[in-house]
């Protein structure tokens, strides 16, 4: 083999690890979402940071398309310390499966964070949602991401809005605002994909109809 | 009729204690005013210190040397669970008597007839690799002796002869030329062999039957028959009970949880056991602390789905007890189960996707439950009420029933109404929804709903109380 064939070969071995390696996607329902991150959707297997900056803006309509399609599937999904009850009817009505719909009313930081983890390596849950309590570490972070990637699930994790300015090793993180009828979603890092871009998602402003 | 026969050295001083110590440590007994050494550990048994030694030599041999006296009602009931875990490889199990008399104690035994197991098992090496797996999680000193006679089998397991008798011709042959001391007679009874002269065991059967029954008494005649197998050896059989209640006494206290986990490996290995030999699995058992001067500490360990599984009941049991702040040193451990089920691995469910994964699931949210509490840890079902409060409800995770249709819903609901002090009357984007009802349970509700608009861009769901408290709530997000 000569020095051109070598790298010919070294350029299709490269290629075909990537081919192998495609990342799985979620599509998260919202057709201008799908539109900036990579792959089209939501990645299984990591952790997506949310930030909205308040609460009753569409923060929570915004990924239950995935866990509707999720739960459909037969996989489950839970909401670890949710800050209000998760309102059965309206989950419902939003087609979301109720019986695969698991809620942990865990209290304490170090609580919630050990119940995030433990859901993501379990292979049954295709999404997990979690509110942490207290501010959460990069490196807490970082072990929710091995988590995510050993189960095969996708972790939403609430912050506060103020961390958008502060790094983290999330693969996507989000800012979320309300204006008018639109949610806008402020692309502040997204791993594969281009950051810094702001989108408008026509989340319809529910209960307005 | 072949019998395994699995004898425990050293069961005085393990039903005691399951984990061992580097310091030396004796078992010992008091006989008149003589205190005498039973067995010892590893420890004490490098520092010289043997069996049936008095104890006041033991302490001039090593001063170091702690004591622990021995206790027959802990090793009856060591014997016991012991029992009931071996009924997984044999139907016929018979566990031997402790014998009250120190200088035997260390000749505790439990039988097996494994002739009838062996086919079950795939032969007889893989049913031996078998039963030594499992009873290595036990963490008992153990010695295995397999002959045609209980007695037989044991003085081969005491002999360290792993080498299978399955004729009594064979097993005289192989017996004749070991030492009487192996036989574990009673004290005066040897020492009058030993002056006759009489050493192997091959010598004691060859005398005159009738000579030994007039000299030695009809005792010793009728156990050497019993061993040789020329006369029956009926035993009380041990029978399985309904019920699994173990117990383990401790002949210390324990302050460490950290401690307690040793005690707990070997009952709940033992438990698990006893499911196989049921062929069955547990959804709820109950592990009890005993305390001195306390009253007991409960613990109920729950799974969602009935398993048998050692390991994973240890995790329960680990993360309750991290959680378990206990009232006082432990002076025993209890196990109590008595609802069994088909653990849910081994059905076939084929129906409902794959089995590992839920079993995965259950395995999860059990773990889950046991850290947070099981009321901490639920699923959500809808109820066919109009009040918002009461249109759902927590629930374990399963296939919901009835679906109400209700108008559309926010996302988030309000543990509790909260009042709204409105200076301004917010932008009111949709509404008003008339809700009533609840007359029939003394909650009545009579409200009218509206969707309303924050400048910051959220959407609330407020309503305006037409009852007698009147005013304005917030109750739920859309979030």
């Amino acid at each position: 083999m000569n020095r051109a064939e070598t790298l010919q070969h070294l350029a299709w071995l490269c290629r075909n690890g990537r081919t192998t390696l495609a990342p799985v996607i979620e599509a998260s329902g919202w057709t201008e979402l799908d539109a900036v991150l990579p792959g089209g959707g939501w990645q299984v297997g990591t952790i997506v940071e949310l930030m909205p900056t308040a609460i009753g803006i569409g923060e929570l309509r915004l990924i239950v398309p995935a866990l509707a399609r999720i739960t459909s599937a037969g996989r489950h999904v839970t909401l670890i310390a949710p800050p209000y009850v998760p309102f059965a009817p309206a989950l419902s009505q939003h087609g979301v499966r109720l019986d695969r719909l698991l809620v942990i009313q865990a209290q304490q930081a170090e609580d919630i964070l050990w119940a995030t983890e433990q859901s993501l390596r379990c292979r049954s849950f295709g999404a997990v949602l979690a509110w942490p309590a207290a501010k959460i570490r990069d490196r807490e972070i970082r072990r929710l991401q091995l988590a995510a990637e050993a189960g095969g699930s996708t972790g939403f994790i609430y912050r506060d809005v103020d961390a958008a300015h502060e790094a983290s090793p999330a693969a996507l993180r989000l800012r979320l605002r309300r204006i008018a009828n639109a949610l806008q979603v402020d692309v502040v890092k997204c791993r594969g994909g281009r950051s810094g871009v702001s989108v408008k998602v026509e989340v319809p402003c529910s209960g307005c109809a | 009729m072949l019998w395994l026969c699995i004898a425990l050295p050293q069961l005085p001083l393990e039903a005691l204690r399951s984990e061992d110590t580097d310091a030396p440590l004796v078992v010992t007994a008091c006989e008149g005013s003589a205190r005498w050494v039973v067995c010892g550990n590893p420890a004490a048994q490098n520092a010289r210190l043997k069996p049936d030694m008095n104890y006041t030599v033991a302490l001039a041999l090593c001063p170091a040397v702690q004591k622990i006296e021995r206790s027959p009602a802990a090793e009856t009931a060591a014997l016991e669970r012991l029992a009931a875990w071996a009924y997984q490889f044999s139907s016929t199990v018979i566990p031997g008597e402790v014998p009250l008399d120190f200088r035997q104690a260390r000749s505790g035994a439990l039988w097996l007839e494994i002739a009838g197991s062996l086919k079950l098992f795939g032969g007889f090496r893989n049913f031996i690799a078998a039963l030594e797996r499992e009873l290595a999680l036990l963490h008992y000193s153990y010695q295995l002796g397999i002959g045609p006679t209980l007695e037989g089998a044991a003085l081969l397991a005491r002999s360290g002869i792993r080498v299978v008798m399955s004729s009594t011709a064979a097993l005289q042959l192989r017996i004749r030329n070991l030492p009487l001391a192996l036989l574990s007679l009673e004290p005066v009874i040897a020492g009058a062999l030993h002056t006759a002269g009489v050493r192997t065991i091959g010598l004691l059967l060859e005398l005159p039957r009738g000579a030994v029954n007039k000299r030695f008494g009809v005792q010793l005649g009728n156990f050497l028959d019993r061993l040789v197998g020329t006369v029956a050896d009926p035993r009380p059989v041990f029978r399985l009970p309904a019920r699994y209640d173990a117990r383990f006494d401790f002949e210390f206290e324990v302050k460490s949880t950290e401690a307690l986990l040793f005690p707990l490996r070997r009952m709940l290995h033992e438990f698990a056991g006893f499911l196989r030999a049921r062929d069955t699995g547990v959804q709820r058992f109950t592990i009890t602390f005993a305390h001195r001067g306390a009253t007991n500490t409960s613990v109920d360990i729950g799974l969602s789905l009935a398993d048998r599984d050692a390991n994973l009941f240890l995790t329960l049991v680990r993360e309750r007890l991290e959680h378990l702040e206990l009232p006082a040193p432990t002076i025993g451990l209890g196990l109590i189960a008595d609802q069994f089920a088909m653990p849910a691995a081994l059905q076939a469910d084929l129906a409902h996707g794959s089995l590992q994964q839920n079993e995965e699931l259950a395995h999860t949210i059990d773990r889950l439950a046991a850290r947070l509490g099981a009321q901490h840890v639920h699923g959500l079902r809808q109820v066919a009420d109009h009040r918002p409060e009461a249109s759902w409800t927590a629930a374990p995770l399963q296939a919901t029933r009835e679906t109400p249709q209700f108008p559309e819903r926010p996302l988030w609901l309000l543990p509790e109404p909260k009042p709204l002090q409105l200076s301004v009357m917010p932008q009111i984007v949709s509404g008003p929804e008339r809700i009533e009802g609840g007359w029939w349970d003394t909650v009545d509700v009579q409200r009218n709903y509206y969707v309303v608009h924050l400048s910051n861009g959220s959407s609330l769901w407020v309503y305006q109380d037409l009852g007698e408290r009147g005013g304005w709530y917030l109750h739920g997000f859309w979030s």
